[in-house]
């Protein structure tokens, strides 16, 4: 078994804003997180910590907020980074989505 | 499954001869969840979502490719588990337990998805039957792995 779990790195902001128009970088997206009976607690709690670098009692309290409200809004972000965040939350396998802040 | 040291990086675990077996018939599943089950957004009429939701869905299936080739080198590999008088010995680093962590849930939430998504809030029973029996004893066992090696993680800190 190789070595090559890709990174959660965030995207280069810096170098995206040359060619991004203004609406794509504003924080207009939510990053949301639904509840399922299937996800474990605890494991739910180990991939906030790890792709937002939480500490655990930030992670479990979005996490208890999943299971007792169905949903938790973890973050507001720009598209990209909305959309990146979704994508390392669904690679474990979590039902997470981005919607705009309206 | 029990995680009996820590080298530097590693962990390692002592597993049984029938948890051995178990780990690798059940890793054999992977993968379960279909990349269409993922959905970008829930807001349907957001165009950019849209346009996501297909280049999302190539970005998963890179992935499942990916871990899919780790998990037949894992597999194939006979070093991976050292025999001991009691068992097998499996030594993993920290970036290999995260990998095994997102394979393993991807074979639970598959297998649940396979069983009709039960749910015991909504009265949702499992229907076992001969053709999912498989499955839901997948589901089962990869809450059990994750749990050892989440319990380990955490130790560690």
């Amino acid at each position: 078994m190789a070595e090559t779990v890709e990174p959660v790195v965030l995207p280069d902001i810096e170098k995206e804003q040359q060619t991004a128009t203004r609406s794509e970088l504003e924080p207009g997206y939510l990053v949301v997180c639904w509840d399922d009976p299937v996800n474990l607690m605890d494991y739910v709690t180990h991939v906030f910590q790890v792709v937002f670098r939480w500490p655990k009692k930030k992670a479990e309290f979005h996490m208890l907020q999943v299971h007792n409200q169905g949903k938790s809004v973890l973050t507001r972000e720009s598209a990209e980074r909305a959309e990146h965040y979704v994508h390392q939350l669904q690679s474990y396998s979590l039902h997470a989505t981005m919607e705009r802040d309206a | 499954m029990k995680l009996i040291r820590k080298d530097g990086d590693s962990f390692v675990f002592d597993l049984g001869k029938r948890e051995k077996r178990l780990l690798l018939e059940v890793l054999k599943l992977y993968p379960l969840v279909p990349g269409a089950h993922h959905r970008v957004s829930r807001s349907a009429d957001d165009s950019r979502v849209t346009e996501n939701q297909k280049l999302l869905e190539e970005a998963l299936a890179e992935r499942t490719q990916e871990n899919r080739r780790q998990l037949q080198a894992m597999l194939n590999d006979g070093q991976r588990f050292k025999e001991t008088e009691r068992g097998h010995q499996l030594t993993l680093s920290a970036t290999q337990m995260e990998w095994l962590l997102q394979v393993i849930n991807d074979i639970r939430v598959g297998s649940w998805l396979i069983l009709g998504q039960p749910d015991d809030k909504k009265g949702k029973a499992i229907a076992v039957n001969n053709d999912n029996a498989r499955y839901y004893a997948a589901m089962e066992f990869c809450g059990y792995f994750q749990m050892m090696l989440l319990d380990s993680i955490e130790r560690q800190k």
